[in-house]
Formats: C-alpha cells, sequence, structure tokens
C-alpha cells in the first residue's frame, strides 16, 4: 500500500466520493468530492501530537467499537495516507489540536469539500461487502447477552494490534474464557434475512478457532455448523488439522441461546445430527460467524456507474462463467467481493484480473466496439419537436442512449452493444439499426413469405439462444415441418411488432417469436423488453380473434433443440388442425387490422426501396425454372 | 427398516407435497433447528425428530413415517416455523403426513379427551373451545329419542384438555389430568407460619433442565401440580383449593406466541385474571390467583415468581 501511494503514476484518493460518472470507455468522465478532513494533507506528517490533546473519546468503527479514538483521528495506525481527519460531529471546537500542530499548521478549519472531474480510461469497482448486523435475530441474543459478539468482534478482541492487544476476554467481565462456541451461517443461508452461502465463514471459523486454540491451548472450542464448506487447495487439510488440534464440530443449527443471568455463561441449544438429539452445552462466550452482505449504498453506487445488480445487491457481471470481471458497461471492471462473496485468494485473482482487462484499455489507442450499434436519424425523433417520448432510452441495457427535451435522442456507439430494442421501441421509427435495419428486415420478411404464406410458419430468432436452438436441432438431425422459415435479428427485443404484424398482413399462418431464457440474455434486460412486447401482441390478437396456437412466444436456449423443434411441430399441427379455407377467411379478415397497424412503417426511409427489391427477388424466385434432371 | 425404492419413488414424496402444507417439503437441508426448538423431544418422547420424518418422506418411507411418533405428536405450536431458515412451515408438512396416515386408517397413539354422553348438553362450547378441531356435534338416538351429543375426533384431538375445562357439565375427561386427579394432589399440610400455594405448572413452559429439577426442591407448603397445558385450568379448580384453605394459586403458562397448543396459555390467563377480579369484588383481597407467562429463552424465573407469590400471599392471610 506504501509503495502504491509513492508511485509516481498512482493517486490515491482516499475520504473520497465518486459523485458522477459521465463518458464512456476510455473516455469516462468522473466527478470527484474530496471530503474535508480539516487538515491539510500536504503538511500532515502523521506525528499524531494532535490525538494527544484532543478531549473528545469517540467508539472507534474500526475496533468494532470495542475502543474509543479521539476526535481527530485516523481509522487505523496502517492507514495510507497517514492523514489525520477531524470528526466535525464530535469536535468541541477548542482548538487544542492547532497548538499541538504548531508550526506545521496542517490544521485548517475552514477547510471545504473539493470538487472536481478527472479524465479516466477504465474503472474497477472494488467496493467489498458488509458484514449482517445479527440483532434482528433474537434467539441468539446478541445486542442482549453480553458475551455472544460477532465474528469481526472477536477479530478485533484477539488482534494484538486490538483493543485488548491480543488478550481474549469476555465483555461481561474482563476474564478469558475457557470454552467458546463458534456458530456458523448467522444470517447466511437463512430465506429469512440472505438465502446465499457467504462462501468464506467456514474457513474463517476453522481459521478462527486454530488461532485462539493455538493462543490458549486449554480452551474448548466448538463449531456449530450446518455442513462444513471447504472447496479450496489446502482447505480440507486444514479443517482436518483443526479437528486434530481438538475442536469440537457439532452439526446442527442451533435455535436458541439462553443465558445464566448471574454468571453470563451461555447456553446453546441445538440437535446434534449425529447423535440425533437435543442437546445443550454451556459456553463462555458465543462468536456468531455473520454472513457478509452488500454495502449498505449498491444503490448509489449502481446508479451512479450505471451498472446492474443481480439478485441480492452483488453487482451483476457480463457473463457468471465466461466473463465474470467485466460488467455490462464497457470499460467497468469488478473485482472482489462487491461481485460476490469470495475469499482472500478469490479477491486478489479478481483483482488482477480485473486491473489486467483494465490496463488492456488503457495500452490501446483503438478500441473496437459492436458494429450493429443504433442510429438516429434527428429530423423522426419526437423530442427533437419538444415533445416527451424517451421510449429508447428506457430499452437501452447499457445507457447508451441521451434523451433531452428539444434535441434528438443521441446513441453513444461506444456504450451501445446492438442488441435493437431501442429501434423496435421507437414509435416513430426514428432509429435504426446498423446491418438490421428496418427495409433488410422487411426485405427478407416479403421474400420468405413471398410463395404459399398460409403455409409457413415465420420464426424470429434471437442471435444468442433460438437462432443456436434451431441451428443446433437442424446439425442433431431433429425432424421439424420444413414449411418453417425463419430470420436472424441479434436480441427479442428488436422483434419489432410491425414486423410481426407485416408478416400477418403477407399471410403467414404461423409465427414464432422467441429469445432467450430470461437469466441468459446476452444484452441484460433486452429480453425483457422483447416479452413485455410480446406479452402485448399476444393480448391484441387473443382480441382480434386469432386461432390461439398462431402466434407463439417462446424461450429457447441454444442448447434446447429438440425443444426448438417440438415447438415447430406443434405450430405445424395448430395450422394442419384448421381447414384451410377457415385459416385463409382469417387471414383475410385480419388483413385490414394488420395493415393499419403496420401502415406507419411504411414512411420510414428505405422501406420503399427494399419492397420494391424484395418484389423483384420474390418474383425471380416464385418464376424461376427448376432446372430439368434435378426435380 | 424400509428401503428406498426408486420403483415407487415420488409416489409418498408427491402425495404429501400435493397436500395443502405439504409444498415446502424440498427446501429442507436438514439443519436441526426445529428438533432442538421443539421441546417435544426433550420433555416427551426422544424418538421425535420433524427433520427426520421430512427426510423419510423426502425418501418415500411410507411405513417408517406412519409409524413415526413425529407424525402424531407434533402440536403444531409453531415454534419451530419462525426458527426454520428454509421458512418452512414444518408443522403443515406434519399434518399432511398425519391427514395422509389418517386416510390410511392408521390411528393416534396419543391418549385423548374423553365424552361422558350420559353428561353431555351438546351445547358445543367444546367444539369452539378446541384448537385443533377434533370435537363436533353428532345427532344420535339414545332411549329412543334423538339428541345431540359431542364426539371426539382421535386423530385429530392433541390431549392439551383446553375443552375439560371448558364444558359447563364436566362432562368431558382426559386420563391422567382429570379434575380427580388434580383434586388428590391438592392436600397441602397447611401451617400457620407461611402460606401455603399450590402451583399449576404447564409442562411447557420451562425450558432448562435445572428449572425442572427446581420443582422438586420446592418446600412442603408448596404444591407443583403438573398439567399438560395451562388452558387445561378451571377457575373451579382454583376455587375449590382457595375453598380447601390454601393461601393462594399460581398458574404458569407459556409466553404468547409460544403455547403448544396453540391458544391455551390465551384461555387460561383470561379465565384466571376474571377469576382474580370476582374474588375481589367478593371482598376476598384480590392477588390470590395469578397467572404468569414463562418465555423459553428466561431461565431460573419460576424460582422468584414462586417466591414472589409467597411474600405477596403473606399479608392476605389476615383477610380470611
Amino acid at each position: 500500500m506504501v509503495d502504491a501511494a509513492r508511485h509516481p503514476k498512482i493517486k490515491i484518493k482516499t475520504y473520497t466520493n465518486v459523485e458522477r460518472v459521465e463518458g464512456y470507455v476510455g473516455n469516462f468522465k468522473v466527478q470527484l468530492r474530496e471530503k474535508s478532513r480539516f487538515v491539510i494533507r500536504e503538511r500532515c506528517n502523521g506525528c499524531g501530537d494532535c490525538v494527544k490533546v484532543c478531549p473528545i473519546d469517540v467508539p472507534n468503527y474500526f475496533e468494532m467499537n470495542l475502543a474509543p479514538h479521539k476526535a481527530i483521528y485516523v481509522a487505523m495506525s496502517q492507514s495510507v495516507p497517514l492523514t489525520y481527519t477531524i470528526d466535525m460531529d464530535a469536535c468541541i471546537h477548542c482548538y487544542k489540536c492547532v497548538d499541538a500542530c504548531g508550526a506545521l499548521e496542517a490544521i485548517d478549519f475552514s477547510q471545504q469539500d473539493k470538487v472536481g472531474w478527472e479524465d479516466i480510461g477504465s474503472i474497477i469497482v472494488a467496493t467489498g461487502f458488509n458484514h449482517f448486523d445479527p440483532t434482528p435475530m433474537t434467539e441468539y441474543g446478541y445486542g442482549q447477552y453480553p458475551n455472544v459478539i460477532t465474528a469481526m468482534e472477536m477479530e478485533r478482541l484477539n488482534n494484538s494490534a486490538g483493543p485488548t492487544t491480543g488478550n481474549l476476554i469476555r465483555p461481561s467481565d474482563g476474564q478469558n474464557p475457557k470454552s467458546v462456541a463458534i456458530i456458523n451461517c448467522v444470517g447466511s443461508r437463512d430465506k429469512r434475512y440472505n438465502p446465499w452461502c457467504s462462501n468464506f465463514c467456514c474457513m474463517y471459523a476453522i481459521k478462527n478457532a486454530v488461532l485462539l486454540k493455538q493462543m490458549n491451548p486449554e480452551i474448548d472450542l466448538t463449531i456449530y455448523y450446518m455442513d462444513i464448506r471447504t472447496p479450496g487447495k489446502g482447505y480440507e487439510e486444514f479443517y482436518d488439522r483443526a479437528r486434530e488440534m481438538g475442536i469440537r464440530f457439532i452439526q446442527g443449527r442451533p435455535s436458541l441461546i439462553t443465558e445464566d443471568a448471574d454468571t453470563h455463561h451461555l447456553h446453546v441449544h441445538s440437535e446434534d445430527i449425529a447423535l440425533g438429539k437435543v442437546v445443550e452445552h454451556q459456553y463462555d462466550m458465543v462468536m456468531l460467524n455473520q454472513a457478509g452482505v452488500p454495502q449498505p449504498d449498491v444503490d448509489t453506487v449502481s446508479s451512479v456507474l450505471n451498472i446492474t445488480q443481480s439478485q441480492g445487491g452483488w453487482f451483476m457481471e457480463y457473463h457468471p462463467k465466461l466473463r465474470p470481471i467485466d460488467t455490462p458497461t464497457d470499460g467497468i471492471f469488478l473485482a472482489g467481493a462487491c461481485q460476490g462473496l469470495k475469499d482472500i485468494p478469490a479477491s486478489v485473482t479478481s483483482g488482477s484480473a480485473a486491473a489486467s482487462r483494465a490496463s488492456r484499455i488503457l495500452h490501446s489507442d483503438q478500441w473496437e466496439i459492436e458494429p450493429s450499434v443504433a442510429l438516429v436519424w434527428p429530423d423522426r425523433c419526437i423530442s427533437a419537436q419538444g415533445k416527451q417520448c424517451g421510449l429508447c432510452a428506457k430499452a437501452c441495457p447499457y445507457g447508451a442512449i441521451n434523451v433531452e427535451v428539444g434535441s434528438a435522442a443521441e446513441v453513444i456507439p461506444a456504450k451501445c452493444h446492438g442488441c435493437g430494442g431501442c429501434v423496435a421501441e421507437c414509435p416513430y421509427n426514428a432509429i435504426t439499426q446498423k446491418h438490421y435495419t428496418d427495409a433488410q428486415i422487411l426485405a427478407q420478411i416479403r421474400a420468405l413469405l413471398a410463395e404459399k404464406p398460409e403455409e409457413k410458419i415465420f420464426a424470429f430468432r434471437c442471435h444468442w439462444c433460438s437462432y443456436g436452438g434451431a441451428d443446433l436441432a437442424g446439425t442433431s438431425h431433429f425432424e421439424y415441418s420444413a414449411n418453417e422459415r425463419g430470420i436472424r435479428v441479434m436480441c427479442s427485443a428488436r422483434m419489432d411488432s410491425d414486423f410481426i404484424y407485416e408478416a400477418y398482413r403477407l399471410g403467414a399462418g404461423a409465427v414464432l417469436y422467441s429469445g432467450c431464457h430470461p437469466q441468459d440474455c446476452h444484452y441484460i434486460t433486452g429480453q425483457q423488453v422483447g416479452a413485455t412486447r410480446a406479452e402485448r401482441l399476444t393480448k391484441i390478437f387473443e382480441k382480434l380473434g386469432m386461432t390461439s396456437g398462431r402466434f407463439r412466444v417462446e424461450w429457447i436456449s441454444a442448447a434446447e433443440g429438440d425443444k426448438y423443434a417440438r415447438i415447430i411441430n406443434e405450430m405445424q399441427k395448430v395450422i394442419n388442425s384448421m381447414p384451410r379455407e377457415q385459416l385463409l377467411r382469417e387471414i383475410e379478415t385480419l388483413r385490414p387490422q394488420m395493415e393499419q397497424r403496420s401502415r406507419r412503417m411504411y414512411d420510414t426511409p428505405q422501406i420503399n426501396e427494399a419492397v420494391t427489391y424484395s418484389d423483384k427477388m420474390a418474383a425471380i424466385l416464385t418464376h424461376k425454372e427448376v432446372p430439368s434432371g434435378r426435380a | 427398516m424400509e428401503e428406498h425404492n426408486p420403483s415407487t419413488a415420488a409416489t409418498f414424496a408427491a402425495q404429501v407435497r400435493s397436500v395443502p402444507g405439504g409444498e415446502h417439503l424440498d427446501l429442507c437441508y436438514s439443519c436441526g433447528t426445529c428438533v432442538s426448538k421443539c421441546l417435544i423431544q426433550q420433555k416427551l418422547e426422544p424418538e421425535y425428530n420433524p427433520r427426520r420424518l421430512l427426510h423419510m418422506v423426502m425418501m418415500d418411507m411410507r411405513e417408517d413415517a406412519y409409524q413415526s411418533p413425529t407424525t402424531w405428536l407434533c402440536s403444531a405450536c409453531d415454534l419451530c416455523y419462525p426458527a426454520c431458515p428454509q421458512q418452512i412451515h414444518i408443522s403443515s408438512l406434519i399434518g399432511a403426513v398425519k391427514t395422509l396416515a389418517v386416510q390410511d386408517g392408521h390411528v393416534s397413539p396419543l391418549e385423548t379427551v374423553q365424552v361422558d354422553e350420559t353428561l353431555c348438553s351438546g351445547c358445543a362450547i367444546c367444539v369452539m373451545s378446541c384448537p385443533y378441531e377434533a370435537p363436533h356435534l353428532i345427532n344420535k338416538e339414545v332411549n329412543g329419542v334423538m339428541d345431540r351429543f359431542s364426539e371426539v375426533d382421535a386423530s385429530k384431538c392433541m390431549g392439551c384438555g383446553i375443552c375439560v375445562a371448558a364444558c359447563p357439565m364436566g362432562a368431558i375427561a382426559r386420563p391422567g389430568v382429570a379434575n380427580a386427579d388434580i383434586l388428590a394432589q391438592m392436600k397441602i399440610k397447611k401451617r400457620k407460619d407461611v402460606p401455603s400455594l399450590v402451583v399449576f405448572i404447564c409442562d411447557w413452559s420451562l425450558r432448562a433442565d435445572e428449572d425442572v429439577a427446581l420443582l422438586e426442591t420446592f418446600p412442603a407448603n408448596v404444591r407443583v401440580i403438573h398439567i399438560p397445558c395451562s388452558g387445561r385450568i378451571d377457575p373451579q379448580l382454583a376455587l375449590y383449593a382457595l375453598a380447601g384453605g390454601i393461601d393462594g394459586v399460581l398458574v404458569c403458562g407459556c409466553q404468547p406466541g409460544e403455547c403448544h397448543f396453540k391458544r391455551g396459555n390465551y384461555v387460561s390467563q383470561c379465565k384466571i385474571s376474571l377469576l382474580d377480579q370476582m374474588l375481589g369484588q367478593m371482598e376476598t383481597a384480590q392477588g390470590r390467583v395469578r397467572f404468569i407467562q414463562l418465555g423459553t429463552q428466561e431461565r431460573g424465573r419460576i424460582r422468584l415468581e414462586v417466591e414472589g407469590m409467597l411474600h405477596d400471599l403473606a399479608p392476605l392471610r389476615e383477610v380470611r
């Protein structure tokens, strides 16, 4: 840490808030608020003379409030930079510290917060995690019984730099405990509080037990656990060592701790699952091994950086297996437990990985982006005419679109990943997507439905999942109806309702609207945008009296070739079950509706050329003579 | 032991899942919290173990589950429910197993209450008082006359005795704690110097073994009478005690929300506090009967309460 502070190219900004982040990969602009310490960092040499004269004691949060610090303090003696800070909530303005500082003149009571902007190439988020507060779990009596302590309090009590200089004592009477119980999974693997396994606590409990046993071989140590999870190099061996040292392990989650009012001894009630019976053991002290929980301000960090959260409040990675360090926003990376709870080796690994991911950006002059980004036609955008809209920005999972009333929406190409959700959502067709323009897609639909459309099953597939599913169905030789005709778009979010109307207008027998499973979307929330639209369409078609089964919405992964084949076959059955006249009559009845609904699409630039072109293509295809001998 | 047989797999577990309350079966990861929260294993039946019953169900061990005391002894006090980290409503699950067991012709091994039809008036007070919906009214012809009687469903009755205390005709009895049994225990040799006290103690309100052991150490002027639930206490029993020259009656029940039989503690608290007010109106000094709630997390309180009651009774002796 000291090395890092001295490095000419590293700036450490502690006691500083990130207020705003603008820009994109390689070109972020970050607004920082350096909070006033009331001590001038350049002048303070960390001598600590001010602390000696300060008359105010404040609970020291670094020592889990087990010890005080003065109103002028550093969080811990190893702090980098070693600059003191005045806690203005506690300070009584006696100015003794100013006198003690003397000629250094490092203390400045008039200091203000400094707000400034920095140019940043890439960002690594390493905000870590917090500890679960076990007070709501009244059954364990934390906060009620003095000798029930948390893991972090234990950490300070047995730390040689801690408030007791490493002498483990009972808070109730200051005596050294002769027996200690450690309870695992306090607040984790618990649906009432946090459903997740906190990953490191089993090893943490064993580490603490071994440490206490080494410090005091006479101590009686028991670990209560549900499952001991030791999935790491050397971890199981460490667990073995703990058992060999005489640490007892009881499988069974304690349901209750009771306290003897006179002696403050604690009775832990649990089932001993190995014995199959309820046991009640007495201990001098109980340590609750709390769960890890997200930092309380994750929401602020999420919104400032525009990064999303997974369930529970951990920052969401781009892909859980293949891109665990990247966030969906290019140029922002995750390190350590803010992405999900990790032990020390895993945190170091992810930190190193994030640093190397970030340095790729810093070392390149150019950065490749997705080719199929969105583009706005400013003259068509309703926002440029001073009207409220913003539907495109709402659909964008990456925050790549800026909309301000009075000027046309603006897509930042470096942020855009090319899902096409905004293109489909725009009611004025003011956005298009390179390589997937409305005209191109429309031309494909018209070409594929040129002949006997009523027999065709028209499938919209997303690039990452359902297209792969269809592909797999083919390569696996799963047979499905030959009447299927499909096109590929990048995401189900791109499947514009106009396309569906157009397919029916052209007389398609059935339409499949397919994409990824909700949790698998390549574009974070693209599938949700698509699903909402599909749900709306389903209702519309139901109202219009379309035979159910002619419009179908399915989420198919790239591994579900069999599902793709089955669905197409089922749709074929729906068409087969309708008498041909009835089907044709239904298509004809609905055609005016579809025409009405898809009319606005024809205003879109390039559409008319596409229509003419695809009509010509269709004519050629229809009249193409089959070479003799191959029929 | 019954073998796990894959050919019949899913049948029993699926059946339990399909009974209302049985849906959350598969969430159980066998942590044992419910077992240690429950007092039945500690106080009544060492073989009782909800965690194991749930596992038996998951493994399709139908007969083992039916034979298990867990199926029959759970009184749905739901102490385990707020403690369960998987939020499984365990008593509903056990209830689902019990429902199937009853359907398959098994009978509860519990000591249940019995109705004396010669005394029963068919007033249905027992029907309203029961936390388990065990009693119901039937029409029956006796001596050529159709009449209404109460009948108790033995598969539902948990033997708490709340209906026994409620019945105005004294028509219901629970073997072991019938009125006569309790009255027989009330005989105390009275002394002039110290007040005499009857302590009715609900078996479930004391968790710590030391506290249970403490009950044996009270002096001869304090008579401890064990009852299945404080709801079993009929105010008449307290009046009998006072009429018999005993100075005070202390009824110990569970904390609100912790009654082993759902609501016996509320019923008893209402009755005892009403009785206390009535005694006050009858110019017999108030304070001779008292209801206290003992929490499962409290240790050693019963001693303080008994001593406190004896202390408070001393001045009242003059009033008689």
